[in-house]
């Protein structure tokens, strides 16, 4: 009896672990395409960033500074320790400001996961709640907005749309900060580096005001695209023909509005929409570097772009294989999530 | 033939749009890179300059219709990329060895996964910045989505019906192509063509804001755009009409019916 129990539960349990083994090969291999994709680019670049940070162009000086960093070794061993140090975070220094790569993405990253982080959750619960209410209370011209986000999304540059509302709730209306992170002023909460985390934690209810004073328009314009997004697939999912004799027979059933479409419509639908999200994390990626040179967000955005654009060796290394390794997690983490919410799609997998 | 009244209300004013955005090439009142006006810069719409002048010092209307024309001719260009680099793709997968077309997807569907953004950030990495280095991120960075759908309608239409009469009918190679694949191939050739202008201006804008460019002076919407944060204050025009002009000429790009 035991051993058929034993047995029942591995049956039940490999297509999980063949998903997540599947998941973890394509993982590796895209780790080590773009890692080898990264540093076959660094290999190609036309300068030596090395002369290029060296006052004294004294040839001796440069070489020894190159065999220090470990840059004349052979291709080979250059591309298996570069890897090994991005895997043990040892990522050096940089070569403008000579601070630790690791330090400085310790600072700049927060910023961007607590602006991307707070963008989706604001995208995604406008974007269902738009398209749940229109549905559930019959208000159909409530869908208008929808349809216009979709266009918007397509038509509207993001980092326009930042500009924009800077000027009227910051210039005209004075309501909001022009950018940054938090208030010059005052001291930034200390913790996390997730600002709204740390101050809560700390029970500093001024500088939490300050920090959602700040986070308020970045995470509203980068929201406006998740939100089309998903309202646009949610609207076009609650258009088959199976949910609507759901909707039908459980409005029979005498169940209420919100029971129908906040617990049985939308948990039926929320894995596709969690496979949208997660095929968006490219461009929720990009949207997040735009919206950080809008709001002059200190983020990971403009350290990247600043590193690529000076050269620095060891930022644009292990910094581009950090966003390839998060946005790969992210399409990872919503497949699974996806998987666990839809059971079509569980029972396909376990076929 | 086929005159303009056949066309339907959309498709000209597309046209009208397309010929007078392209038209800041060589129509436009004043040089767009020369600071002739620095002792008027920031000053309002005039006769002599209908937009105004912008911080440096240069004729506002003039820098906005030939970045209008940049963008436009740049995201042609990121669109003429994707479109040859995955047509290409579908075609070693599908008449390439079973091996190389495993290869062509499974490299696709790794492409897939990266961000146009780092995509772009990895070519300028051993390009200099230029609209050249974006044009081959966008259009590099757009190849997989385009593969996907080219490669879906080609099977689709390859696989249908009329395509395997003209086959038993003798029809082979360039004649087939010609007159059984290409016409029902076309419109959604088009309408994937429609989207991916939209896609990779939106993009290419994107990159140009963030300083992608090089030049900060090269006229194009997103570096206008760029350029004129500073004056955010002072002249808010000069941050609204460049984001309005790319809208409207994407916006007409989707409104157009041609081929659909």
């Amino acid at each position: 009896m035991a051993k058929t129990v034993s047995d029942s539960s591995l049956h039940k349990k490999s297509p999980l672990w063949r998903f997540l083994l599947g998941e973890l090969r394509r993982f590796i291999l895209i780790f080590l395409i773009a890692s080898l994709g990264i540093f076959l680019a660094i290999e190609a670049m036309p300068e030596d960033p090395v002369s290029l940070r060296v006052k004294n162009p004294d040839p001796a000086r440069i070489e020894e500074i190159r065999d220090t960093l470990g840059l004349n070794d052979p291709l080979p061993i250059r591309y298996v320790t570069g890897v090994r140090d991005f895997v043990t975070l040892e990522w050096g220094k940089s070569l403008i400001s000579g601070r630790s790569v690791r330090d400085e993405i310790s600072r700049f990253l927060p910023a961007t996961l607590e602006l991307a982080i707070l963008g989706v959750c604001f995208g995604v619960t406008f974007g269902v709640t738009l398209v749940l209410v229109a549905h559930g209370t019959g208000w159909r011209w409530l869908l208008q907005p929808v349809r216009g986000l979709g266009a918007l999304g397509l038509t509207v540059p993001i980092f326009w749309i930042g500009l924009l509302l800077i000027l009227l709730f910051s210039v005209q209306l004075g309501i909001t900060p022009v950018g940054g992170r938090f208030d010059f002023a005052y001291a930034s909460p200390k913790g996390t580096g997730f600002f709204l985390i740390d101050s809560i934690i700390s029970g500093d209810g001024e500088a939490l005001l300050i920090t959602i004073k700040h986070l308020l328009l970045p995470v509203v314009t980068l929201g406006l695209y998740p939100a089309a997004v998903v309202s646009g697939t949610l609207e076009a999912r609650l258009g088959e023909s199976y949910l609507q004799r759901l909707v039908t027979a459980l409005r029979a059933r005498g169940f209420s509005p919100f029971r129908i479409w906040g617990k049985h419509v939308l948990r039926l639908v929320s894995g596709p929409v969690v496979t949208v999200i997660g095929t968006q994390a490219g461009a929720l990626l990009g949207g997040a570097v735009l919206t950080e040179t809008v709001y002059s967000w200190p983020g990971m955005g403009r350290f990247l772009v600043d590193g690529v654009l000076n050269r620095d060796i060891f930022v644009i290394q292990h910094g581009l294989l950090l966003v390839v390794v998060l946005a790969l997690f992210v399409v990872t983490f919503s497949d699974f999530l996806a998987t666990r919410l839809d059971h079509q799609l569980a029972k396909k997998e376990s076929e | 033939m086929r005159t303009l009244s056949k066309l339907r209300i959309f498709d000209a004013w597309a046209i009208l749009i397309l010929v007078l955005v392209l038209a800041g090439f060589f129509l436009t009142p004043h040089d767009p890179m020369s600071q002739a006006f620095r002792s008027e810069a920031l000053e309002g719409p005039s006769i002599s300059h209908w937009l105004g002048i912008d911080g440096l010092g240069r004729d506002f209307l003039s820098r906005l219709w030939r970045g209008a024309a940049n963008t436009a001719i740049l995201a042609i260009a990121c669109l003429a990329v994707s479109l040859f680099l995955s047509s290409g793709l579908v075609a070693i997968e599908q008449s390439g060895p079973s091996w190389c077309g495993k290869l062509v997807r499974m490299l696709v569907g790794l492409w897939v996964a990266l961000p146009v953004i780092f995509i772009g950030l990895l070519l300028l990495v051993f390009l200099r910045p230029s609209p050249g280095a974006l044009v081959l991120a966008v259009g590099f960075g757009n190849m997989a989505f385009a593969f996907r759908q080219i490669r879906v309608y080609w099977i689709g239409v390859r696989g249908a019906l009329y395509v395997k009469s003209s086959e038993v009918l003798g029809s082979q190679g360039w004649r087939l192509f010609r007159w059984a694949i290409w016409p029902n191939l076309k419109p959604d050739l088009f309408a994937l063509g429609r989207l991916l202008f939209a896609i990779s201006a939106l993009e290419l804008s994107g990159l140009a804001f963030l300083g992608l460019i090089g030049d900060p002076d090269f006229a194009e919407l997103g570096s206008i755009l760029k350029q004129n944060q500073a004056y955010l204050f002072q002249a808010p025009m000069l941050v609204v009409l460049p984001g309005l002009f790319l809208s409207l000429m994407l916006l007409t790009t989707h409104l157009t019916k041609f081929h659909r």
